[in-house]
C-alpha cells in the first residue's frame, strides 16, 4: 500500500509542486479511521465478511479533510521547498497529536478481521486471502489512476496543469479547483492505503513518519512526479522489505537505502523521471 | 474592445511599464512593436492577468479586468498564445486544442470550434494524434494559436507568433492570422521585427523601455525616423 501513499505524494507534487510530507499522516489517519469504521459497523450488525466495505468507506470518508488542508497549504504555494517541508512536517506532528487525542496513545488493532476470508497456499506458503485482496485493490487503484489521467478530461487537464500551469490558466483552467481536487485525491489515496493495510497490523501514532520515510525511498527510486515511477518504486521497496524480513530482518532498512543510494548515484533523477506523471 | 490606460507594472522593485496606453477596437488587428526587452511580453502578460498593474486600468468589453485571475480573463473571451508557444508536450495535438472547449463550454459548440481551429491551421489536422513534443517550431506556434482560437475568444493575444521561424513559414502563419481577423476577431500581436508586421495590421504601437513612443499606421511608422531608429529599420 506504499504505492498509494507514494502515488498521492507524486500527484500532489507533480501538479502543485508541493512536497507534502503530510501524506504519511493521511495514511495513519486512514488506518485509524478504518479501525473505527469497521468496529462501529460490526457493532451495528454488519456481517464480518463485509468489513472491507466499512474499511474503504472509513478511508474514503476521511478525504473530506482534503479541501480545508489544501486551503491551508495554498499559502505556501511558490515559497521555497524548505518552507514547504517545514509546514507540512508541522502538519504531520499536529495530525499525530490529533490521532493521540482521538484514539489514545496505545496502538489500535482490528482483531479477527484479517483472517475472516481464510488463508490459501500459494507456492508452498500460507497466505491470508486478505493479502491477495489488498494486492488486487492496489492494482485496480493503479489502473484506475492511469485511466483517470490518460482517458478523462479531468486527467488531461491535470497533466496539462502539471506541465505548465500558466498556460493552462490562459486556457481557462481554474487552478484552485484543480488543486483542490488533486489534493483531495492525494489525501484519499493515502487514507485508503492506510485503511487497507490496517487489518494486517496495528495502528500506531508514529506510523506516519515511518511511511513517509518509505514513500520517499519509493519516490527517489521511481523519480519525483512520475506515477509509473511510484508504482515501480513501491514494488521494488515492497519486494526488498519482504525479502529482507524473510531472510535477514536486521538489514531491512539498510537494503532499501543501498538501493536508494544506488539509484541516486546512477540515475539521480530516478528510474522514471520525465515520464508522464 | 480592449483598452489599457496609463498602466504601470513593476517586477520586483523595477518599473517595467510606464503609463502604457493602447486600445484595440472590435475586429481590429493591432501590433505592439519593440526590440527585445522593451516590455511587449510584460504588456501582454499583464493583460492576461499574470501581472497586476500597480496603476492604470485595463478594460475588456467595457469591464475592468485588471487584477482578475488568468482563468477568469480567459473565460471572458481572451485567448493567449505565449512567446514560447507553451505547447503541452505530454498531450496530443488534438488534446492541446480540445482543452479550451472543456474549460469554457458556453458559446459556440465544441465541434464547431475545433473544426474552425483545424480549418485555419490545416496542417495540424494530420498531426492530431501526435504528441506535443513531436512538432517543429512553426507547428508549435500554429498549435498555440489554434488552441487559443478553440477557446472561442473575441480577442486573441499573440506574443511574437513569427519569432524564430524560417522565412518560408512566416507568410503561412501570417495568412492564418489574417484569416482569423476576417472572422471578426480582434487581435493583438507583439512583434520585435517591424518587417514582420503584417500589412493588414490596422494600427501599430511602438514600445521602448516600457513606454509607448508611437501610435499610428504602419505607413506612418515607416516614415517616422524615431521609430525606425528604435526598431532597427532603415530610414529611406
Ligand atoms: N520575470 C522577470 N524578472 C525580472 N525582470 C523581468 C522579468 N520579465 C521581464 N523582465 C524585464 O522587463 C523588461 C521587459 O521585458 P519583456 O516584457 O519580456 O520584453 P519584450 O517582450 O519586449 O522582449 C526587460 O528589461 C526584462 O529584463
Ligand atoms: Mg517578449
Amino acid at each position: 500500500m506504499l504505492f498509494l501513499v507514494a502515488a498521492g505524494l507524486q500527484l500532489v507534487f507533480g501538479v502543485q509542486k508541493i512536497l507534502n510530507l503530510a501524506c504519511g499522516s493521511f495514511y495513519a489517519l486512514g488506518a485509524y479511521a478504518g479501525v473505527s469504521a469497521v468496529t462501529w459497523a460490526l457493532g451495528h450488525g454488519l456481517p464480518a465478511p463485509l468489513f472491507v466495505v466499512a474499511l474503504l468507506a472509513g478511508g474514503l470518508a476521511l478525504a473530506v479533510i482534503g479541501p480545508p488542508l489544501e486551503r491551508l497549504l495554498r499559502t505556501i504555494d511558490g515559497r521555497d521547498e524548505s518552507f514547504q517541508l517545514l509546514l507540512t512536517f508541522a502538519l504531520v506532528l499536529m495530525l499525530e497529536d490529533v490521532i493521540r487525542f482521538v484514539w489514545g496513545p496505545a496502538p489500535v488493532q482490528l482483531r479477527g478481521a484479517y483472517l475472516v476470508y481464510g488463508q490459501v497456499t500459494v507456492a508452498g506458503s500460507t497466505v491470508p486471502v486478505y493479502n491477495l485482496f489488498v494486492i488486487a485493490a492496489g492494482g485496480v487503484i493503479a489502473l484506475g489512476m492511469g485511466l483517470l489521467l490518460t482517458r478523462t478530461r479531468f486527467g488531461r487537464i491535470v497533466r496539462a496543469t502539471a506541465e505548465n500551469r500558466e498556460v493552462a490558466a490562459a486556457l481557462g483552467v481554474d487552478m484552485r479547483r484543480v488543486y483542490r481536487r488533486v489534493f483531495t485525491l492525494g489525501v484519499a489515496l493515502g487514507t485508503v492505503g492506510g485503511a487497507l493495510v490496517i487489518p494486517a497490523t496495528a495502528a500506531v501514532s508514529e506510523m506516519a513518519i515511518e511511511v513517509i520515510v518509505d514513500a520517499f525511498a519509493v519516490v527517489v527510486i521511481g523519480g519525483l512526479g512520475s506515477m509509473r515511477g511510484a508504482f515501480a518504486g513501491a514494488l521494488i521497496v515492497g519486494v526488498l522489505k519482504a525479502g529482507a524480513i524473510a531472510t535477514w530482518p536486521e538489514v531491512e532498512m539498510l537494503a532499501i537505502y543501498v538501493v536508494v543510494i544506488g539509484v541516486l548515484v546512477l540515475r539521480p533523477a530516478g528510474l522514471f523521471a520525465g515520464a508522464t506523471p | 474592445m480592449l483598452e489599457l490606460r496609463d498602466v504601470d507594472v513593476f517586477i520586483d522593485a523595477s518599473q517595467i511599464l510606464r503609463k502604457v496606453t493602447l486600445s484595440a477596437g472590435e475586429s481590429e488587428a493591432i501590433c505592439l512593436v519593440g526590440r527585445n526587452g522593451a516590455g511587449k511580453t510584460t504588456t501582454l502578460r499583464t493583460i492576461m492577468g499574470y501581472r497586476r498593474p500597480a496603476a492604470g486600468t485595463i478594460t475588456f468589453k467595457g469591464e475592468a479586468i485588471g487584477g482578475l485571475p488568468t482563468h477568469a480573463i480567459a473565460a471572458r473571451g481572451i485567448g493567449f498564445a505565449p512567446e514560447d508557444s507553451g505547447v503541452f508536450a505530454d498531450l496530443s495535438v488534438a488534446e492541446n486544442i480540445e482543452i479550451a472547449t472543456w474549460t469554457r463550454p458556453g458559446g459556440r459548440p465544441a465541434a464547431e470550434r475545433l473544426a474552425l481551429a483545424y480549418e485555419i491551421f490545416p496542417r495540424l489536422r494530420g498531426y492530431a494524434a501526435r504528441g506535443g513534443a513531436q512538432l517543429s517550431g512553426g507547428e508549435r506556434k500554429m498549435l498555440s494559436i489554434a488552441r487559443a482560437l478553440a477557446l472561442d475568444p473575441d480577442l486573441l493575444v499573440l506574443d511574437e507568433p513569427f519569432e524564430g521561424l524560417s522565412p518560408a513559414i512566416i507568410p503561412l502563419i501570417g495568412e492564418s492570422i489574417s484569416a482569423i481577423t476576417r472572422l471578426g476577431r480582434t487581435i493583438v500581436i507583439a512583434e520585435s521585427n517591424i518587417h514582420h508586421v503584417p500589412a493588414w495590421t490596422r494600427r501599430l504601437y511602438v514600445i521602448e523601455r516600457g513606454e509607448i513612443i508611437f501610435a499610428g499606421t504602419l505607413d506612418e511608422a515607416h516614415r517616422d525616423r524615431a521609430v525606425l531608429r528604435v526598431i532597427g529599420g532603415r530610414a529611406s
